[in-house]
This record gives structure tokens, sequence and C-alpha cells, in this order.
């Protein structure tokens, strides 16, 4: 029978490396929940695509009818997270949150 | 700080992998059923009220689940030990390749690749989200390996990967639907010396340099960055990966025209890589005629013909970071070049001629894509575009594509003897050009 060095090559065997790399993130721990959100301040976090601004006016409306004293920070106090300047706009988020004294984020769209 | 984040259905998979890479796998998402911009203002209402309000209050008030470390294999494991097929099965099965079969990534043969290399085998070119990989030159190797490359080629590979790494690429959005692909193009006297296709046929795979290395960036990152699909990776359609192309540096030196490259920072004869995404394009085919009178409107023309939803790259989503591309055939070019023009006056007879109307620009944005920034006359009045996108208040004024003359590309490049050319639709912000040098190949 015939053999060619192709069937001979079918049989070596091959000791070989993860492609893969180590990430490079550790789980970061999620921040503890608000007891409620009457008397809170909730920040609107907005890509500017698929219509966020809809969804958070409807949001917006029934929450300020359930919670007393709910509070909100338009998206456009942010900027937009998802357009030319986001590497700007997200590095100044954690300054930008404190500063407006947010105490949660609702943050869209992900379509 | 709490924090829901809102997510259509067909997307918490995408958030669900994302958020791994971020180091929060547990962030809670509040779905929002179907998509949004099929529903009527009613539905949509509708199904915020009684699906996913519920879920962000939850979000906000209820302790989240506890994550827990993943474990993986280490940066230089060996994972597996056997026949060629059977490796080849493995990998498939691990989803560390792309269906193809691999070359194996033996120790002898990623050592070959490191050897034309002076980087150290640790030396980190970046860090690459959505998966958060360090982007190794040991992982570009292995890479290169099962891609089927040269070893010769890891000095174009290294530089492709600090391109991905730039910021300004942006490669966390090569997820994103559109599913674009990046295209390659490569400048210098590496060009002839890896012996890369520059002339016909140069976008089809058949050469090795330009179809292996093509093929490597799509393992990368699918590998490294993590772009997985139905997982990280959401393209709509997507496309397989681009042949890497060249551009024809003999004509161009010829006419005095400037390589890509050049026009990209550096100085001519240096090797160089340049990287963009692109969600589409098209041959313009037999471009015939004068110069003015129809070549050039005929290429106008099709460069419109091209340009749709991008538009919101140009004004919205991305200020100003719509870069189409132009290929030329060498005989157009040299033509062109013969009658006086210049690349500079090609790019500024586009930018005057390939316009549409204010109208439909804004129609583009507002009515068929449903984008909230779409005013040309409020945003020019406000300094946030160029006023040349409302020089009067007629709704049928046209007004250009891009927001300068040198947003255009054009590359030199495909059958040396046919007057044709291509024009591809750029990605915009998610996939902005950048170029990076080749460094000298080390004494393997």
């Amino acid at each position: 029978m015939f053999i060619s060095d192709d069937d001979v090559n079918d049989e070596r065997r091959y000791t070989v490396y993860w492609p893969r790399s180590p990430r490079q993130v550790q789980i970061k721990p999620l921040a503890p929940r608000l007891d409620t959100l009457a008397g809170k301040t909730i920040g609107l976090l907005w890509d500017y695509v698929f219509r966020g601004d809809e969804v958070f006016a409807t949001m917006q409306e029934a929450l300020a009818a359930k919670y007393p004293g709910i509070r909100f920070i338009n998206w456009r106090e942010f900027g937009n997270t998802h357009g030319s300047d986001e590497h700007q706009v997200l590095a100044a988020l954690p300054e930008r949150l404190k500063e407006l004294r947010v105490d949660a984020v609702l943050s869209g769209m992900g379509c | 700080m709490p924090s829901s984040t809102l997510v259509c259905e067909g997307f918490a998979g995408l958030a669900a992998a994302t958020s791994i890479g971020l180091g929060m796998p547990t962030i809670p998402l509040a779905i929002v059923p179907g998509h949004t911009n099929v529903q009527s203002k009613e539905e949509l209402r509708q199904n915020i009220l009684d699906v996913t309000l519920a879920r962000a209050i939850e979000n906000l008030t209820t302790p989240p689940v506890t994550a827990v470390e993943t474990c993986e294999p280490g940066a230089r494991d060996i994972v597996f030990e056997g026949g060629f097929d059977a490796l080849n099965d493995y990998f498939y099965r691990n989803e560390w390749s792309d269906g193809l079969p691999i070359v194996p990534p033996t120790r002898r043969r990623i050592e070959q690749f490191l050897s034309f290399t002076d980087y150290a085998p640790d030396k980190v070119l970046g860090i690459l989200l959505p998966d958060s990989r360090a982007a190794t030159v040991w992982s570009v190797a292995v890479n290169g390996v099962m891609a089927g490359c040269k070893p010769q080629y890891m000095p174009v590979l290294v530089a492709m990967i600090e391109a991905m790494a730039d910021s300004y690429y942006g490669v966390e959005h090569s997820g994103n639907t559109p599913g674009g692909e990046t295209l390659i193009i490569v400048n210098g006297p590496i060009i002839k010396e890896l012996d890369f296709n520059y002339t016909q046929g140069v976008m089809r795979d058949g050469f090795l340099p330009n179809t292996s290395i093509g093929r490597f960036w799509r393992l990368y990152l699918r590998n490294v960055a993590g772009f997985l699909l139905h997982k990280n990776d959401k393209a709509t359609y997507g496309n397989t990966w681009r042949v890497v192309i060249a551009e024809n540096e003999d004509v161009l030196a010829e006419i005095g025209w400037e390589p890509i490259s050049v026009e990209m920072g550096y100085a001519r004869g240096q090797n160089a890589v340049t990287i963009s995404r692109y969600t589409g394009g098209n041959l313009v085919v037999s471009l015939s005629g004068g110069i003015r009178e129809q070549m050039l409107p005929y290429l106008a023309d099709a460069v419109v013909k091209q340009v749709s939803w991008q538009l919101m790259f140009t004004v919205g989503q991305g200020m100003g970071t719509l870069r189409p591309l132009i290929l030329l055939t060498p005989i157009l070019a040299r033509t062109m070049a013969k009658a006086g023009w210049t690349k500079a006056a090609l790019r500024q007879y586009l930018f005057d001629h390939a316009r549409i109307p204010a109208s439909q620009f804004e129609r583009i944005l507002r009515d068929w894509t449903l984008k909230p920034t779409w005013n040309l006359a409020e945003e020019a009045r406000l300094g946030k575009i160029p006023a040349v996108y409302h020089e009067s208040d007629d709704p049928e004024r046209m007004v250009p594509l891009v927001w300068h003359a040198d947003d255009y590309m054009i590359a030199i490049t495909g059958d040396p003897l046919r007057n044709s050319a291509y024009v591809f639709a750029h990605n915009g912000v998610l996939g902005y050009p950048v170029c990076k040098a080749i460094r000298p190949t080390a004494s393997p």
C-alpha cells in the first residue's frame, strides 16, 4: 500500500501552546445597592442612539410617580458616552457624578 | 455606584460577555424587549413600563450576585498534545480557531517567529478590549503561526498589533452591529521583500503574505481582543477577513504622488502598516473619457453611493471622523498625474463634488436612523460642525460627506492596466485610520 508524506504527517504528534493571553483585569466588587430610590438622585447616561431619550423620559415619569423626592440628572449633563469624544466623556465621569451628587446611574442603550 | 444597564433583548449575550473583560461579570442588566427602533411609540413605552422598569429598580436596590474568578491557562501553557486532526478539533471546540485548519503552534515554530523581532516575548504591545488581555509579542507569534504566516512576516504582525492597540483606532468597537472589517495597507520596501501582491487581484486571496496576514488579524481579534461570534462579536452579517493590500510604490514614485504611509506621517521608504475599518465597498468599473468631464464625476457619484447611515460619523456619533478610501489603479493614477492632477487636487474635487442635498443628509439621520443629532443649521450655528454645512437656509443646498478634503484617503494599487477604481465605506470613529512603522527585521 502506498503511504504518502501527508499520511505520515497525520501520525505526527504536536505539543502546542495557548493562543490567548491572560486577562489584565480582576473582578471588581459592585457597589452596594440603595435601600430605596425615594429622595435619591439618578444620573442618566446615554450613547445617543436607539431612542434612549424616549426610554429615559418614560422611566423618569414612572419612577417619579413611584418614589417621592427622586431627582434625575439629564443625559445632556454628561455628554455622549459613545461619540468621538467618548474617551474624554468616560474619563470625566467619576468626577462629574460626584459633582452632581448622583446616587445611582441608568445607562443605555445597548442595542 | 449602583447602576443598571439598559440593553435590547438581542444584546444580553454581548453585554454578559463584555462585562467579563471589564471585571464586572455580574453587572446588572435591564432588558428592553425586541429592538427599540422597530417599535411604535406606544409599544416602546409599554415595553419599558411592563418589563424594563421593574428590572432597573431591582438592579439599583437588590444586592448583586457575587462574581467568581474563572480559571484559564497561563500565558505560555501547553494546552494540547496530539495529532493534526485532533489538535484542530480541540482548538475549534475551544473557540481558538476560525474553522479552517491551523498550523500547530509548536515551540519550534513560535521561536522561529520570535527570532524576527528584537522585542522580548513578554513585551506587552497594549491591552485589548473587550477581553482586557495583554497583547504580548509571544501571543502575536502564536497566532501568526496558526494563521499560516511565515516567520519573516513577524515585524509586520507586531506593527499591526501596535496599531490595533492604539486608542485612536478603537478596537473595542470591532464587534459592533455593522460588522465592518479592517483593511490593512502595507507600504515600503517590505512589499517586495516579502512578495506581497500589489497589482492585479490585490484584494483576492492567493498570495501568501496578503492572505495569511489578513487571517492573522482576525485570529488575533478572536483570541486576544476577544471577539467571538454570538458573544462579543455582534456583527449583524459580518464578513470574512480582508486580504492585506499593498500600494504600487513604483508608480507612486514615477508620478510623484505620496503613499498612504507618508500621508499618515512617515517618511517615504519607511515600512509601515495602515489599518482602518470599512463597512463595505464597491467597484467603480471602467472610468473612461475626459478626467474632469467623465472620470471624476463618475467617481464622485460612486463615493456618494457608498455613504448612507455612515453620515452619523460626519455629524453626530463621530463628529468629522468619516474617512472614505478610494483605490485607483496605476493606469488611472498615471493618466490623472499626466494631466496635472495631484492627490490633494483629487481630494478637493471629491470634497467639492461628492455632495448630497442637506435635506437628504438630515433625512438619513433624523428619519431613517432616528439619530438625535441631525440639524445641520443648528450644529453649524453652535460651531460643532464646519460652516460649509450651513451656507444658506436652502434645504436643497449641497453639503459634503466629510468635514475636510483631507478626510478622503486615496491609495494606488490593483491591476496596472485596468481603468477601474474601488470605493470603501468607512466605519468612522469605530475604526479610525492608524498607521504604525514596521520595525526593522532582527537578524535571526
